[in-house]
Formats: C-alpha cells, sequence, structure tokens
C-alpha cells in the first residue's frame, strides 16, 4: 500500500489551483499523476523509507500541508496498486484515509459495483449489469471465457485480473500534471458570440502571460464549454509549435470555438487549458521573413514587463478595456 | 379631432408575438376614443371571429388583415450566394441552430368587402403551403380586394434603414406593379435609437421616400400589446419564440408599441414630418392619409364574412341527385320507417306523425341537406367496417334514428326532437358522432374523399398558455437553471397561468415552493401575463367542417402537421358563428376495444358477436354492473361511479341512462342522488308536485333527472309547446331571464287552473334545474356502449380484456386492468414470440374435463414491448413459429435492444438457457452477423440453446423487467413482494376492508392508479386517489383539513401507505377518508436499509403528520377562521380568499377554484417508477 489517490475538495469550475496542489505533491514524490479536475496519484515507494513514516501518516502530513498552505481540505485512499487506491478513495472522507492492505484485495472489491472499478465506463457497466454482473464479486466469479464473450479478449481479460485484485497499473506522471487553466463563467446564459469571444480572448491572454511567467511554452489547448444544462462539450486541438505567445493560443482558442458552430446553446461558462507544458528554451520556434510576428512578440514582451510593474491590467487588448 | 386608426395591430393569436387578446384591445380601443381599428395577426385569421364579436360589443369598426412573411419576387444572384453559404454554415454541436426570422413582412389589410376578405384568406392558405415556416410564395400574392402596407419589416423598409433608398426603389417597383393604388408605406416611430425599425430616421426617410416615389404613406404604431407597461411580456415572448433567452444587453422591446390615443399618433407624426424635413402642419396629412386607408377598408363581419348565414353542402353530393334535398331527405326516412319494421307495429301512427313532424320543423329551416350529409358520412363509415354511434342531443330525433344515424329508438325511451331541433331554436343544431377511435383519422380520409379539399377541413384548436409551459417558458427566457424550471412547474396543477401566485398562496401542496417564492423574481409576474395566450396551434381532435364549395374563400386553410389533412384556422366557436356545418367525429377508445373484442372472440372460437343485437335485461351482466366490478366498463369505471353504482344497483337500461345522468358535477352537487336512492330502494315515499307531473317523472320516482322532463313541465303546465319550452329551459341558466320566465310561468300556469302553491313548488324545481340536469338523448347515447362494454365483460372477459389493453381506454393505468384480469380468473399468459400477436389475443387454456367450461387466456400483446415498432411486431407475428434462437434471430430481424427486451420478459424461454445467457447468445449474433465465429453459438440438437454460466434473473428482477419492458406486472402483483412489510404494518388489504367496520381506523397501501380532484358539492377541494394493492381496489378521499399534511405526498409519489377512517354508505359502498400519507417506496427503503427502528423514526418524525388531530392551531383550521382574524360566521364556510375565488358556473353551480384540475405530479405510475432501481436490476 504504497500508492495514494488524493481528490482535492475544490469550488466547482476552480480548476485553475490544481497544478499548484500537484506541485504540493511532487515535495514528497516525483511520481506523480495528474487526475484532472481534482485529483491526483502518488506513488510513495521512496517517500516512505525517505520520510520514515508509512503511506498513511504521509497521507495525514499531506492534508495538513494542503489545507495549512492553500485552505483546501482532502480525501485520500491508499493502496498497493492505483487501482486499489482509487477504490479506496470511494470510501475515504476527509480526516479519515482508507487503506487496503495487501491480501485483503478480493474481499475489499467483492461487494462494489462494477461501475466503482476505473477503467469501467457507464457502457460496460451498463453490458455487464445487464447480465447481472453487478457487483466485482459476481464478476471475479464469471468464467473468463464468459466474460471475453462479453467486453471483448482483451478488456475481459483485464476486467477478470482486476475484479480479482490484481493490479498492475503504475503512476505514470502525465502531461496534464504539467497543465495550466483559465475559467471564464457568465452570470446568465450567454449565446452572444462577440462574448465568447471576448471571453476566450481574456483566457488566452491569461494563459500566455502566466506560461511566460514561468518560462513555459504549451503544445495543447483545451477548450471545455459548459451549458446551462450543466452539460459540457469539450475539444482540444495540438499547436503547430509549442508556444507560449498569447496570439497563437487565442487563434486556436478562436478556431476550436468556431468548429463548435454554436448558436442557441445556452453557455455558462467557458474554460481553456493549456497542456503538455515544456520549458520555454527547450521550444523550437518556425522564423519567418515577415516583420510583424517579430514586431508583435516584442511589443509582447513590454507588455509583459508592463504588467509585472503595474499590475495585470495595465495593458490589455482593447476589446477587453470596453 | 377624430379617433386615430391603428392599421397595424396584432393579438395573442399571433402565436408567441402579440401579447393581448383581441378583446382587451377592442375595449381599449373604445376607451382611447377610436372608432375603427385593424386586426393584422401574423400568419393567421384565427382572431378574426373573436375581435369581430369584440368590436360589436364595444362598438368599434373592425378592419381585417394579416401580417405575413413574402418571398422576393425573383432570386436575386448575388443574395442565394450568401443564402447558400449560410446553409453550409456549421451544424451546432450543442443547442440548435437559430430560428429563421429572415423573411420581409408585409401587412396587409382587407378592403373590399367580400372578395377582400376572400383574396386575404387565399394568401394567408398560400402562405402556408410550403413546409416549414409560413412564407407567401411571390406568385401568389396579388389580389385585387386587398390593402398593403410595406413598413419598417419589408424588403423596402430594410433597404431604406440600410441607407438604400435607390434600393428602396428598386424594390418597390414589383410591388407596385401588382398592387398600383392600394400600396402604402408605413412610418413607426417607437422611439430608438440608430435607423433600425422603430427608429425616428427610418420613420422620417419613409415618409421622405413615399413622397419622392409618390406613394401614400401612412402612420402605425406596430401595436404588438394593448396597454404601456407590457414590454416586459413581449421580451419573453420574443424569447419564447426564438427559443433564446432574453438578452439584457441587447435591443428589448420598446414598450412603445401599445394601442396609443389619438393625441399620442399626432404628436408622433409631427415629430415624423418634422424630421423630414416637412413642416409641422403637414402631419394632418399623413394623419388624413392614415384615415383615409382605414375608410377604404370596408369588410362587415355580417355580409363579408358569412357570420350567421349557413352554407351546406350542395344537394348532389349527398344523394339527393337532382331532386330536392328535403325530398330526398323524406324518402329515406320514409324508406327507413319500412326497414326497421316501424311501419307494421300497433303504433305506427305515432311514428308516421312524429316523422312528418320532424321533417316539417326540417324543412323550416332548410336543414334537410345537414341531415343528409351526415347520413352520408355515417353510411360510409360503416361501408369501411369500422364501428359508429351517434352521441349527444341528435339522439332524440326520430328521422336520424330512421337515416341510420342514431341506434336508439327516441319514441320508446321517450327523448324529444325539441331538444336537438325546434321551430323557436334558430341556432345549428349539432350531430356527433362516435367512431373507432384506432381508424378517426382513416374516417377523415373518407370525409375528404368523398367531398374534396375544397369543402372539407378540420378544426383549429389554438393552445393556449396555462401556468406550467408559461413558467417553463418565462424560465427559460429568464436564464434560470433547466432542472429548477423542471421541478417548479412539475409541483403546480394544471391551472391557469393568472392563478400562479394565488395557487402558491393557497395550495398546501406548493407550500414549500411558496416559500422560496421570492427567489424568482419578475417570474411569477411575468407567467400571469402569458396567461391563456396561444402559444400554438393543434388539430381540433374531433371537429370537422362540411361546406360548400366557397369554403377556401371564406376561411384560411393550412395543412396540420403530422397527417396533412387541411385545417382551418378558426377554432370551434368560430366556426360555428361562421356558418360553417361542423360534424364532430369522436374517436372512442372504447369502440375500437370493442371492435377488437369482438374480432378476438370470431378469430379465436369462430362465434360472431353482434354488439349492436346483444339481448337486452341480460342478468348476468347486471350482476356483473351490481357488484360494482366495473373496471374497464365504458361511463361506470371511475372510483365515484363505481360507488354510485354500488348504491343504485340498476337492474334495467333505463337504470343505466339515470346513473350515468346522476353522475354529473350538477346532480351531485344539488343532491339528487341521495333522494332519488331512497325512492328508489323504497325508504322514502315517491312525490310529485302536481298528479299531472307523473308521467314525466315516473320512470325517476319524481326526481327531475333529464332535460326531456323539464321541457315535458313546462310544456304541461303552461300550455306552450314542446319547442317554446325547451326555450325557456334554455334561458334558465341566465339569472336575468330567470325573472322574466317565473312571472312568465306563474302567468301561464294559472291560466291553466294550477294553484299558486303547486306553481310555487313546480317553480322551485324548475328554477333549481337551472344549476343540473342532463340531456337524456346524451345518456341513452352513452348508456349503449356501457351496456355492450359491460355485456363483453361478463360473457367475454378474456376478449374484453385484449381489447382494453390493445386500445388503452380508460382512467386506469394498464397494470390496474391486468390486476383486474387476474382478479377476475382470467389467466395472463407470458409473452412468447411463438404465441404473441402485434395485439392482445385470446387463447385457450384447458378444456379440463373435470368443469366443461372452456377457459380463455389473455396473452399479452408484442406491441407492448417497450420500444418495438409496429414492422418488428407484424415481422413477429408473421414469422412465427420459429424452432430456435438462431431461426427467429434470422427471420423475425428484432433489433438488438428489443431482442434482448424481449429474452428480458420470458419471450424467448421456449429456446432454453436461462435469460441472461440468452441475451449473451443475442449479443453474439449481433456481432457475429460479420461472420467466421458460427461455433460461438452452440446449439445442443440445433433446438435448445446452450448454458453460459450467467447467474439468471431473480424473481424480483424478472418483476422488474416486466415493469419496465411491458410497464405491466403480468407475472404477478408487484405489491406481493411487499406483503411482509406490509403485515409488519399491520395493513389491511383491499378484500379485508370489505369487512370492516364503519368508523374504523385502518392503514392501506398500494400503487396509485388515479388521482383526480373533480367539483363537488360542498364547493371544497377533496383529492380523490385510488390505491391497488393486488387483492382489490381502495378508493381514497382526502379532505382539505388534512392536504397541508399529505397533498404533496399524495401527488407526488406512486406507492402510497394512508391512515385512514372506512366510510361506509351501502352494502358495495365504502371508501378510506384518509389523515396521513406516507410514501411507501421510501418507507420500503429504509426497511431495507436501517431495519424497523428506521421505519419508526421516520413515522415519528416528518413523514406524514397528522392533518386534522390538532383542534385549534393546525394551519387549515386558521385558515378556515378567516385570513382577517376575525372569527368565522357561524355555520358557513369560512370567508377566506378561496371564498371569493370560487368559481361560479353559468348554471349558477359554485366550483372550488382548484377543482377539477389534473392534479400536479405525472399521473398514475407507469412501469419501473413503481420498484426500486437495486444495481442488481435487469437492464
Amino acid at each position: 500500500m504504497t500508492i495514494l489517490c488524493v481528490r482535492f475538495q475544490l469550488p466547482p469550475m476552480y480548476e485553475a489551483a490544481l497544478p499548484e496542489l500537484l506541485g504540493l505533491l511532487e515535495e514528497f514524490t516525483p511520481v506523480v499523476e495528474a487526475l484532472p479536475p481534482d485529483g491526483a496519484l502518488a506513488d510513495l515507494r521512496g517517500a516512505e523509507r525517505y520520510f520514515g513514516r508509512d503511506a498513511v501518516e504521509l497521507a495525514s502530513v499531506i492534508r495538513v500541508r494542503a489545507l495549512a498552505l492553500y485552505g483546501v481540505d482532502c480525501v485520500i485512499g491508499a493502496g498497493p496498486g492505483p487501482m486499489l487506491a482509487r477504490m479506496a478513495l470511494r470510501d475515504a472522507r476527509p480526516g479519515l484515509t482508507r487503506a487496503v492492505p495487501g491480501g485483503e484485495e478480493r474481499d475489499f472489491l467483492a461487494g462494489k459495483p462494477v461501475a466503482a472499478l476505473p477503467g469501467v465506463g457507464t457502457a460496460t457497466a451498463r453490458t455487464l449489469c445487464e447480465y447481472g454482473l453487478d457487483t466485482l464479486g459476481r464478476v471475479a466469479a464469471a468464467p473468463l471465457s464468459t466474460l471475453q464473450r462479453l467486453v471483448g479478449a482483451r478488456s475481459g481479460r483485464e476486467l477478470h485480473e482486476k475484479a480479482n485484485g490484481v493490479d498492475r497499473g503504475r503512476v505514470v506522471p502525465n502531461g496534464v500534471s504539467r497543465s495550466l487553466a483559465a475559467d471564464r463563467s457568465f452570470d446568465r446564459d450567454e449565446l452572444d458570440p462577440g462574448r465568447h469571444r471576448r471571453a476566450l480572448l481574456s483566457a488566452a491572454g491569461e494563459l500566455g502571460a502566466r506560461l511566460r511567467a514561468v518560462h513555459k511554452v504549451c503544445r495543447t489547448l483545451t477548450l471545455t464549454v459548459r451549458y446551462a444544462d450543466r452539460s459540457a462539450t469539450t475539444r482540444s486541438r495540438t499547436l503547430k509549435e509549442p508556444t507560449a505567445h498569447s496570439a497563437a493560443l487565442t487563434r486556436t482558442a478562436y478556431d476550436l470555438y468556431e468548429a463548435l458552430g454554436l448558436q442557441r446553446a445556452r453557455v455558462r461558462s467557458i474554460a481553456l487549458r493549456a497542456e503538455g507544458l515544456a520549458p520555454a528554451e527547450q521550444a523550437s520556434h518556425q522564423l519567418t521573413f515577415d516583420p510583424v510576428d517579430e514586431k508583435v512578440r516584442r511589443i509582447e514582451e513590454v507588455a509583459d514587463r508592463a504588467r509585472a510593474k503595474f499590475g495585470p491590467k495595465a495593458v490589455m487588448p482593447g476589446s477587453l478595456a470596453a | 379631432m377624430p379617433g386615430f386608426t391603428h392599421l397595424h395591430t396584432v393579438s395573442g393569436f399571433s402565436a408567441r408575438y402579440g401579447a393581448s387578446h383581441p378583446e382587451r384591445l377592442a375595449e381599449r380601443a373604445v376607451e382611447r376614443g377610436m372608432d375603427a381599428l385593424a386586426l393584422t395577426d401574423r400568419d393567421t385569421l384565427a382572431g378574426t371571429v373573436r375581435f369581430a364579436k369584440a368590436c360589436a360589443r364595444a362598438g368599434v369598426r373592425p378592419l381585417f388583415g394579416a401580417e405575413l412573411a413574402v418571398a422576393a419576387p425573383e432570386p436575386e444572384t448575388d443574395r442565394t450566394e450568401t443564402s447558400v453559404r449560410r446553409d453550409r454554415r456549421r451544424v451546432p454541436v450543442r443547442g440548435g441552430a437559430f430560428v429563421d426570422e429572415s423573411a420581409p413582412r408585409v401587412t396587409f389589410l382587407a378592403r373590399d368587402g367580400a372578395r377582400g376578405w376572400a383574396d386575404l384568406c387565399r394568401l394567408v392558405s398560400a402562405a402556408h403551403t410550403a413546409e416549414g415556416t409560413p412564407l407567401l410564395p411571390w406568385p401568389d400574392n396579388h389580389a385585387d380586394g386587398l390593402t398593403v402596407l410595406l413598413g419598417p419589416d419589408s424588403d423596402v423598409g430594410r433597404a431604406l434603414a440600410a441607407g438604400r433608398p435607390d434600393r428602396a426603389a428598386r424594390l418597390l417597383a414589383p410591388w407596385r406593379e401588382v398592387y398600383g393604388d392600394a400600396l402604402r408605406l408605413e412610418a413607426v416611430w417607437h422611439g430608438r435609437e440608430g435607423t433600425g425599425p422603430g427608429s425616428l430616421r427610418l420613420a422620417s426617410r419613409t415618409v421622405g421616400f413615399a413622397a419622392e416615389q409618390g406613394v401614400r404613406p401612412v402612420l402605425s404604431n406596430a401595436v404588438r400589446y394593448a396597454d404601456p407597461g407590457q414590454g416586459q411580456v413581449a421580451d419573453v415572448l420574443d424569447a419564447a419564440r426564438r427559443l433564446v433567452p432574453i438578452d439584457a444587453t441587447g435591443e428589448l422591446d420598446s414598450g412603445e408599441a401599445w394601442l396609443k390615443d389619438a393625441g399620442a399618433m399626432g404628436r408622433a407624426a409631427e415629430r415624423i414630418v418634422e424630421s423630414a424635413g416637412f413642416r409641422r402642419e403637414t402631419a394632418h396629412r399623413l394623419l388624413e392619409q392614415t384615415r383615409a386607408t382605414a375608410a377604404e377598408c370596408l369588410v362587415d363581419p355580417e355580409d363579408d364574412l358569412g357570420m350567421g348565414a349557413v352554407h351546406f353542402p350542395e344537394p348532389h353530393l349527398v344523394g339527393a341527385g337532382r331532386r330536392t334535398a328535403q325530398r330526398a331527405l323524406a324518402s329515406r326516412a320514409a324508406a327507413g320507417m319500412v326497414r326497421r319494421g316501424y311501419d307494421r307495429r300497433r303504433d305506427h301512427r305515432e311514428y308516421w306523425e312524429r316523422m312528418h313532424h320532424e321533417l316539417d320543423i326540417i324543412a323550416h329551416h332548410g336543414f334537410a341537406s345537414y341531415f343528409l350529409t351526415v347520413a352520408q358520412v355515417v353510411d360510409d363509415v360503416r361501408h369501411m367496417g369500422i364501428r359508429v354511434a351517434a352521441r349527444g342531443s341528435g339522439a332524440g330525433s326520430l328521422v336520424n334514428h330512421l337515416l341510420g344515424i342514431a341506434h336508439a329508438d327516441p319514441v320508446e325511451h321517450g327523448l324529444l326532437m325539441e331538444r336537438f331541433l325546434s321551430k323557436e331554436r334558430v341556432v345549428l343544431p349539432d350531430i356527433d358522432i362516435d367512431v373507432e377511435s384506432a381508424r378517426r383519422l382513416e374516417v377523415y380520409r373518407a370525409i375528404i374523399g368523398r367531398f374534396g379539399t375544397e369543402r372539407v377541413a378540420t378544426v383549429a384548436m389554438p393552445e393556449t398558455y396555462r401556468v406550467r409551459h408559461a413558467i417553463r417558458d418565462v424560465g427559460a427566457a429568464l436564464s434560470m437553471d433547466p432542472a429548477e424550471i423542471d421541478r417548479v412547474a412539475k409541483s403546480f396543477p394544471h391551472i391557469r397561468a393568472r392563478d400562479a401566485r394565488a395557487a402558491l398562496e393557497e395550495l398546501p401542496e406548493l407550500k414549500e415552493l411558496a416559500g422560496e417564492q421570492e427567489r424568482y423574481g419578475k417570474l411569477w409576474e411575468l407567467v400571469e401575463g402569458l396567461d391563456a395566450l396561444p402559444r400554438g396551434v393543434a388539430m381540433h381532435p374531433c371537429g370537422v367542417l362540411l361546406s360548400d364549395a366557397s369554403l377556401l374563400s371564406r376561411t384560411p386553410v393550412m395543412p396540420t402537421s403530422g397527417e396533412g389533412f387541411p385545417m382551418a384556422q378558426f377554432d370551434k366557436d368560430d366556426v360555428e358563428d361562421l356558418g360553417l356545418l361542423k360534424l364532430d367525429v369522436l374517436g372512442v377508445r372504447m369502440q375500437s376495444a370493442m371492435a377488437h373484442a369482438v374480432a378476438e372472440v370470431k378469430r379465436a372460437t369462430g362465434t360472431e358477436v353482434d354488439l349492436d343485437a346483444v339481448p337486452e335485461g341480460d342478468p348476468a351482466t347486471y350482476r356483473m354492473i351490481r357488484s360494482a366490478e366495473t373496471l374497464g366498463c365504458f361511463q361506470i369505471e371511475s372510483p365515484g361511479q363505481r360507488d354510485l353504482v354500488g348504491r343504485l344497483q340498476p337492474s334495467t337500461f333505463h337504470d343505466l341512462v339515470v346513473d350515468i345522468s346522476l353522475f354529473r358535477p350538477g346532480p351531485v352537487a344539488a343532491d339528487m342522488v341521495r333522494p332519488f336512492i331512497e325512492a328508489r330502494h323504497g325508504r322514502a315515499p315517491v312525490r310529485y308536485p302536481h298528479e299531472d307531473l307523473a308521467e314525466p317523472l315516473a320512470g325517476t320516482y319524481g326526481v327531475v333527472v333529464f332535460h326531456e322532463q323539464i321541457i315535458d313541465i313546462v310544456d304541461i303546465m303552461t300550455g306552450c309547446g314542446r319547442g317554446e319550452a325547451d326555450r325557456v329551459r334554455r334561458g334558465l341558466s341566465d339569472p336575468e331571464s330567470q325573472g322574466r320566465i317565473k312571472v312568465w310561468f306563474a302567468q301561464h300556469a294559472t291560466a291553466n287552473g294550477y294553484d299558486a302553491e303547486t306553481i310555487q313548488r313546480t317553480w322551485e324545481i324548475v328554477e333549481a334545474f337551472g344549476s343540473y340536469g342532463f340531456c337524456k338523448a346524451h345518456a341513452v347515447a352513452f348508456a349503449v356502449p356501457t351496456y355492450q362494454s359491460a355485456w363483453l365483460k361478463a360473457h367475454h372477459p378474456a376478449a374484453f380484456y385484449a381489447g382494453l389493453l390493445t386500445h388503452d381506454p380508460g382512467m386506469y393505468p394498464k397494470r390496474l386492468l391486468l390486476a383486474d384480469a387476474r382478479r377476475r380468473g382470467v389467466p395472463i399468459l407470458p409473452l412468447d414470440v411463438n404465441k404473441s400477436g402485434v395485439a392482445h389475443r385470446i387463447e385457450l387454456v384447458s378444456d379440463s374435463s373435470s368443469r366443461r367450461k372452456k377457459v380463455w387466456g389473455l396473452r399479452l400483446a408484442l406491441s407492448d414491448v417497450h420500444g418495438i415498432s409496429e414492422a418488428e411486431a407484424e415481422r413477429t407475428a408473421a414469422g412465427q413459429p420459429y424452432a430456435s434462437l438462431l431461426d427467429f434471430w434470422e427471420r423475425a430481424r428484432p433489433s438488438r435492444p428489443l431482442a434482448g427486451r424481449l429474452a428480458q420478459v420470458g419471450a424467448l424461454d421456449a429456446f432454453g438457457a436461462n435469460r441472461r445467457d440468452l441475451q449473451l447468445h443475442l449479443t453474439e449474433l449481433h456481432r457475429g452477423a460479420r461472420g467466421g465465429r458460427g461455433d460461438q453459438l452452440p446449439l445442443a440438437g440445433g433446438r435448445k440453446t446452450a448454458s453460459a454460466g450467467l447467474p439468471d434473473l431473480t424473481s424480483a428482477e424478472r418483476l422488474s423487467a416486466e415493469l419496465g419492458v411491458l410497464s405491466m406486472d403480468a407475472s404477478r402483483n408487484l405489491m406481493d413482494d411487499h406483503r411482509t412489510f406490509l403485515r409488519e404494518l399491520g395493513v389491511v388489504s383491499a378484500k379485508r376492508l370489505r369487512e370492516a367496520r364503519h368508523g374504523e381506523t385502518v392503514l392501506v397501501a398500494g400503487a396509485k392508479a388515479a388521482t383526480q380532484t373533480p367539483p363537488i358539492r360542498s364547493g371544497r377541494r377533496v383529492i380523490f386517489s385510488t390505491l391497488d394493492d393486488g387483492s382489490g381496489l381502495v378508493d381514497l378521499a382526502f379532505f382539505d383539513d388534512s392536504h397541508d399534511a399529505c397533498a404533496h405526498t399524495v401527488f407526488h409519489s406512486w406507492l402510497l401507505l394512508v391512515r385512514g377512517v372506512v366510510q361506509r354508505r351501502g352494502p358495495r359502498s365504502l371508501s378510506v377518508v384518509g389523515s396521513a400519507a406516507w410514501n411507501l417506496a421510501d418507507l420500503l427503503e429504509v426497511r431495507r436499509e436501517e431495519g424497523l427502528e428506521g421505519v419508526a423514526a421516520r413515522l415519528a418524525g416528518t413523514g406524514g403528520g397528522q392533518g386534522g388531530d390538532d383542534p385549534e392551531g393546525g394551519p387549515a383550521r386558521r385558515r378556515l377562521a378567516g385570513s382577517d382574524g376575525q372569527p368565522a360566521p357561524a355555520g358557513s364556510a369560512a370567508q377566506d380568499p378561496v371564498e371569493q375565488r370560487r368559481i361560479r358556473m353559468s348554471t349558477g353551480y359554485e366550483m372550488h377554484p382548484w377543482a377539477d384540475l389534473r392534479p400536479a405530479g405525472e399521473g398514475p405510475a407507469v412501469g419501473r417508477k413503481l420498484w426500486h432501481q437495486s444495481p442488481g436490476s435487469a437492464g
């Protein structure tokens, strides 16, 4: 039981705080996998020995630090593998870390509904429930061949293993763990494309400024549009070259937005996330003979300096100033 | 200064655009000193009749017109390209596309009398011919009798707004070519900025452009609402029409588009001409032009619209040949006499006299064509093999009976022609016919085929805003959370929108919502503002217009959305005022059900049952009726009727007629039921006001039940003749004429030698009659199918239930009918793909040798499977029998989900293996169609399906699957599974309840079947509900002192546990008066999870509450004590707001304001809502 699954209790639509909280986890171990919007997996194998405490005690330390530093409470589950840690998280609550000791995996899983198993989506869960395999105990009891007939050869085998407590997963530090998000919400149902674009412009501008401030570039931009009925649409696009240039980010954001073709959709918020962050010095940049590009980037540099000196509102696009 | 005439005014009939009713507009016009007003609704003339009548009442001259979207003369090349590009725009991933309102709009006014009106009708009809939104094609855009106003929304106006007078001039040319001198340019000033519609600059440009082009300008205010301050309602309507929220930062309604008076319009004219660069004095020229345009538009509602005149189909179309219609009618009636054998009866003289008398009356009015038309329709319907029956007062006419329109012999049943038609009566009589509901549209097609689309149209039925829709539309316009809108809307009963805030204050089940009322801000005000505005139009479910060939020049016609029938834009009342002959063709599901039952009997046994010839007075049938187990029988299945039937104990057809007549709001309100029943069972003497009246009153033990009896009483006492007596009877409902009638009655009765006391007593009866009574002809027409359905239930129960379940008539959910069938010993046979048909069928279960009687079972139908298409059901039934699962899969070709559902409910059990294994095999068959995996389906001997080792459905899962798939608990009653818990609680079953004492306090439980709040005598609101617990039905009543505690639970739960007191009123009459109610589903959940202690905690807590147990301080009592804090007046219901809002019917009888509404919640539960959703449930 060396893997922790942490869920921070962030206010809704406040994903932007996640990267900072991941930084907190990284003080304990470099092996951290973000589970956006508000969770993370951490492998504490090395940390246990280093700090001389076991995972459950470290969990308490993490919680105390999160509360002290950021005022954010968290819920933590611990288990021998990422899957079991996640399952344990479901039983945990603030202040009570749920740990699944090695050897008790099968008993722990038997009573759980199939949908609780990571990797079992709604579709698979529906299929399994249709055939009466609604708890992991029943799934574990079903013949492997039947499971394979139900969900396919490979996922059938995986399901069989997982239901029997065999957790082969690893914590893989992923791109999302290094991402930045900017959120713009509207106080009523907003249909006006003009105002949508202003929100995008301001969000992309903020992302660009924040990226440049930490000397990073991003590779992918993800747009999430939330609607009045609480549903959402998400689209991602990989940039032509990794960049932190606000104009390039804005262009991509606009393209993503245009592709949705929204007309009567009742938009309540727009979120942009920059993913795949990398150090700016490693980024390649295609030079052009067009002097404009060069000038824009230099103006941006100057604007950044002005903002650093006079506050974030010192320089901004004209359409946002109105 | 004479008044100003608004030439461009829309009413609420412009769906989701106009905010005022035509009546309100006419009233305001008079108040503001106008003497003429135009109504130019968008795309419709539906408001015309109401407007014309309102204008006549108010004393203003109506002008008629319409505002239509008009297509461009010829497609301009550059325009089409952009529009093509627009079409290619991306399809939105969410939320849908904008509503296209880009077509320019132009106002047309009817000018030259009937010709103008005909042109207007033609244009409106033409605008509706194309698919999608109404648009007038340019080739149809011509008329001689119309004046055309080109306003800010026309193509010309838009060009001017865009600052392109050159383009405007070019666009004006085609208009000028077509309409010449009848063209006007309309200037509108709403005080807006810029150059858009309603701006001063556009108005002045329009006036200037008019002077330049030599076209006459007029001034209008493009009125959308009657009064200032209604701009917000207009905003909501705009949002609802465009399906977007109100954009507070965008352009809102100016608030100026109200019916301004002459002074304000004069000032507007001055501003406009001044800013157009003319002298201020020229304003009077603009006003003069407007006045002259209005003066030209002369359409008279009586002469030109045809109000008051009658138009029947031409005689040659209804079988009169070259004879006159009257001659043809007389000979057909005489032929009917011979065919029915009345001429050979001993009393044949009576029949002949009656026939000639009726023919005289018909000739007097010239209605012969009408009778022939109806007879023709009935003949056609009967030839198609569709069950048809007449209903309504038309059943009182012997001629109708002879023509084959009505079944019952009016002479034998004592029905009067005068109730239907007399020389004194000048309104159009109406004959309604009932046909099988399932084949109603076929009948419509036959009628259209017979008379042609130029003579036939269906009737429109405007759908108006009531509270739920109003909340939904306003909520969406105000950007409220969709889930919240849904919750708020659903918690309301189906009441008028204008009562929203009153309901919040008064209805106990809305108490919770009322607490958070403030949160919603303007919502309630706007909801009430939408009250009764039309929001769309649908086809009236039964009216069909029949006319001569001039129909289309008198009525605008549009196609109905689904079937494409021609539909007149007028509703059923308008149609009567316009003198159009309307035939009501009602689809009655019971007729379909009976037809199906008869067909099933014939298919299965070969016996032909002629329902129209079943023997009268069948003892088995009446025994069944007297037992009050009349679920599914026409007209006598409601809880109240079952109670009444139990007390009345009918034994003849006449008793059924009386029973049906008594179960009306009026008689119940006037407490006629008790004296009648007392007298019938000999517990009270029969009394007559005078022995002369013994004859008409003898059949009903001296109690007046029928209209016909009043006609007879008045006729006997005054000797005025029955025609006059019917007129008097009609006058009774009006308090004013009642006074005159009283004097008249006393005079004539005295003259006929009756003493004052008799007159006084008789008058009391006659006067009281103003509030109750029922037309006997109606009741007789109703009683025929009642008896027929009861006969079927008594003699062919399986076939009867098969018919009911197939056509789903009546007020109860199907599962209740199934429970009833089970109780009456009809075996329910499960769904089986090898045996079930498309519809429910009957099947011989056993002719067990011990009992020689054959037992017929009910085989469930494929069509009841959730999500099965008609084609799939038919294919499955046609391919029977199937040898194996593979065979079924290949030949019936069901969709995957459907096959899965069939497996779940056991329809595939014949193929071996358990239901889950079958599902797996089906999935693989579905997947394996790709080939090469034949060995994946191991078949034992090619017949049986091998097991895959999956757990089978548990018994509870099977029941859940049945509820989910069939919406019925087919294998057993769902309450059976809760027996243990109910026994723990000590719940009394419906069966044991029959032995309960009067006044005993009991607990009952069951699945809710039907809930009503009908109008009742005391004017209080009572919630009636019926529970089904498997052993029978329990009828519940909740009086208003328990509403605070129970109403919400009763309306919003599917399974109920109720504490109440037993009420007995007769051997078969039993109900429980509820005092507390709990949601049983919740309690079951608690029992499962927390055990009995949890249940106890729940019962001790907030759960049901104790309605009437608190003698002083209960909220209900406080309400009764009057809101002003004073004690309630002794002996009467307390003065409270409810009291003043009580609705007084025209008959003088009072109704609780919230009675007779479809209650809140979602009606009786169907399907899986009755069943807990455990994670293990199937599917």
